[in-house]
This record gives structure tokens, sequence and C-alpha cells, in this order.
């Protein structure tokens, strides 16, 4: 190779490796500057959304071991919330459900409510699972009645929309049903140690 | 004077991106289903066409023809990634509503066809108007489209949580199809044969 190809061959990647260089600097900055930001405002989001359930609250913490949100009011817990993921009919379809904590004690668990967070439902149709009309039914129900009303359960469908309502009311159940357990085993737990 | 007018023109009618050079239809047709998503997205593009467009004229004497093309797509997206970033942070709904269609603008040809286009074979002054006058046509087309298919699929007008007017028979039977993407097929072929018929856009 003579030394003109060499030169010919060498300097577009070097200049490409520059503008690279260049970029990852900017990136780094803009990184930084945002992060801070962005974790704000998914802790606002979040925070509203625990909000919307629980009108009351003043506080929440994840619990990782659970995966669930800690509801507090004065320090003390007051509820769990936690995402379910229902298998919808244009995709996945995230709902935050929650639960009061003292139901759990009792044994009989009551649902506090329900909210969509993301949905790529039909337009006019599944997409009404975000009005208050279709989650407002979970909202103080219990465990057991979760189904839709063709299979003897209390939540009435979406007219048109059944493969929607049925992806929510499973993904509801069978969510409620594993966290339960969790939290119960976790409370049991606790409760050993502390005797 | 007449050379800045007619560079904005280009832009804005002559070779309008969306209705005549029929380009970066993905992000037009997908996120058109409100105004709000039309200003935001109109916003991103350009910022990110205007920065992409002035980088490459001050660097197109060095650029090596071979890589020219990887050189202008590192570029475009740090520009869009710092775009993305930009927005989860001081506008995460807009960022949310937008979603994937942020990041997708890397490749849009809108911006890479810019730069190689114009900003590659143009001084500074003149990439930046090439960009404005292109970034307002995009903006306009996807405004037009999104205005129809909002009035249409919901027979209201919201513009930033402010209602501007309420279509009294088609809010109450809204048409959901024109939300669906579907409907912004059927909106913008409309819309590009009535600006024909019209002989506001010539063929050729």
């Amino acid at each position: 190779m003579t030394k003109n190809n060499l030169k010919k061959e060498i300097v577009p990647v070097l200049f490409l490796t520059f503008v690279v260089c260049i970029s990852a600097i900017f990136l780094y900055v803009t990184n930084n500057v945002t992060e801070e930001y962005i974790e704000n405002a998914k802790d606002d989001a979040v925070k509203s959304m625990l909000k919307e359930q629980f009108t009351e609250m003043d506080d929440y913490s994840y619990d990782e071991k659970m995966d669930l949100y800690n509801v507090f009011l004065n320090d003390e817990i007051i509820g769990y919330a936690f995402v379910a993921v229902a298998n919808g009919y244009g995709g996945p379809i995230e709902l935050i459900v929650a639960l009061e904590s003292n139901s759990l004690q009792d044994d009989e668990i009551i649902i506090h409510g329900i909210s969509v967070v993301s949905h790529s439902e039909t337009p006019g149709l599944g997409e009404k699972i975000v009005e208050a009309s279709f989650s407002d039914q979970f909202t103080g129900i219990n465990f057991n009645d979760v189904a839709l009303t063709r299979d003897g359960g209390k939540i009435d469908a979406i007219s048109g929309a059944t493969i929607s309502s049925s992806a929510v009311v499973d993904a509801v159940f069978n969510t409620v049903k594993e966290k339960v357990d969790v939290i119960l085993e976790n409370i049991d737990l606790n409760n050993e140690e502390g005797s | 004077m007449k050379e800045i007018i007619e560079i904005l023109k280009n832009g804005i009618i002559k070779s309008n991106p969306v209705l005549i050079l029929l380009l970066g239809l993905c992000p037009t047709l997908a996120v058109s289903t409100s105004i709000d998503n039309a200003f935001g997205m109109t916003a991103a593009v350009l910022f990110v066409l205007i920065s992409s467009n002035i980088i490459v004229s001050l660097i197109r004497n060095f650029i090596p023809q071979r890589v020219r093309i990887p050189v202008f797509i590192v570029i475009i997206a740090t520009l869009v990634t710092i775009v993305d970033l930009t927005m989860q942070a001081f506008l995460p709904n807009l960022s949310e509503s937008l979603g994937i269609f942020i990041p997708l603008i890397v490749v849009n040809c809108i911006i890479l066809g810019r730069a190689e286009a114009f900003a590659s074979k143009n001084k500074v002054p003149n990439a930046i108007l090439d960009a404005v006058g292109m970034g307002i046509g995009f903006g306009i087309a996807i405004t037009i489209i999104s205005f129809f298919r909002q009035i249409l699929g919901t027979g209201n007008l919201n513009i930033f949580g402010n209602e501007i007017f309420q279509v009294p028979a088609l809010s109450e039977n809204p048409m959901p199809i024109f939300i669906l993407p579907m409907g912004a097929f059927l909106v913008i072929s409309l819309l590009l044969a009535t600006l024909r018929y019209s002989g506001v856009i010539k063929n050729g």
C-alpha cells in the first residue's frame, strides 16, 4: 500500500471516530443534566397514579422484594398498589391495582380500585377500559367477585370489547392472587421476627 | 431577500416534505391523532432539522465523501437523543403520547434528506432557512391532518387541554375510524386529492 492510499483509507475512519467522540460528550452532558429531572418526573407520575387510588395518602415507598408500592398515611401502611399487565387486544395493558391493607387481616380481600396506566386498545371500543364506567366496577369489590358477569362475577364487559374486558379481569384476578400470597408471607415473616 | 423567500417557499409550498415529496410519512400518519401531538412533533422535528442542517453545513467541506452518511446519522441521532431526554425531563406527558416516534426521528427521511440534498452543499444561513422552511412545511401538513382526524374522530377540538369548540352531532357519535391508522391514510389521501384538484399543488 502506498502512502497516499493509506491516507485515503485512514482519514474517513479518524473523522468518523472524532464525530462519535464529540457526540458521546454531548450525550454524557445531556444525560447528567436531565437525569435528576427524569427521575423526578417518574416519581411524580407514580405518586399521582397512587393518589388517584388513595386520595388521602401522604407518602409511598417501593418494596423491591415484593415488587409493589406501600402506601402510607402518617407513617402507617394504608394500602398496597402494584402493576398488573393484561394481554389486551392491541397489546399489553398496564394497570395499577390497589388493595386495602386492613382487608388482608380480616381474611377478606377487598380491591380498593384499579386504574389503567397505558394501553393500545382500539379507540371507541377497547379504549373504554380507561373510562370510570368500567374501571369503577372494581372499586370496593371482593376479590372473589372479580370475573365477568357471564362467568358469575360482578364485572360487566364493555359491549364490543369482550377481549379487552376479560383481559383486564384476568390480569387483576391473577396478579392480586399472586401478590396477596407474597404480602401475607412477608407479614408472617415480620411477625415471627418480632416475636 | 428574494433568495430568502425563495428557499422558505420551497420548503413550505413548492416541495413541501409531506404533501409534495411524501417524505417522513411514518411519524406524520402515526402521531397526527391530536393537535397537541402535531405541535410537539413539529417542535422536535424543527429543532433537530435546524441543528443538523447547521452542523452539516459547517463541516460540509471536511466530511470525507465515503463516510458522509454515517456521520450525518451520528449527528442526527445525537440531536434526537438530546430532544428525547429533554422531553422526558420537562414534558413527560407529551413524551408519553409521542412515544417511540421521537427516537424514530433519527430515521425520518426529511432530516437525512435535507442534510444530504441541501445542507451539505450550501452555506450556513441558507441551510438554516431551508430547515425552517421544511420544518414549517412539515408542521403545516401534520397540523392540517391532525385537525381533521381529531374533529372527525372525537367531535371535539382540544388544544393543550383547552376546548376550542365542539361539533354538536359529532361529539355524541364520533367516528373513531379517523383516530385509527386507517383514518390517517383516508385523511391524507383526501387532502392530497383536494389540493391537487384545486390546483394549490401542481403535478411534476
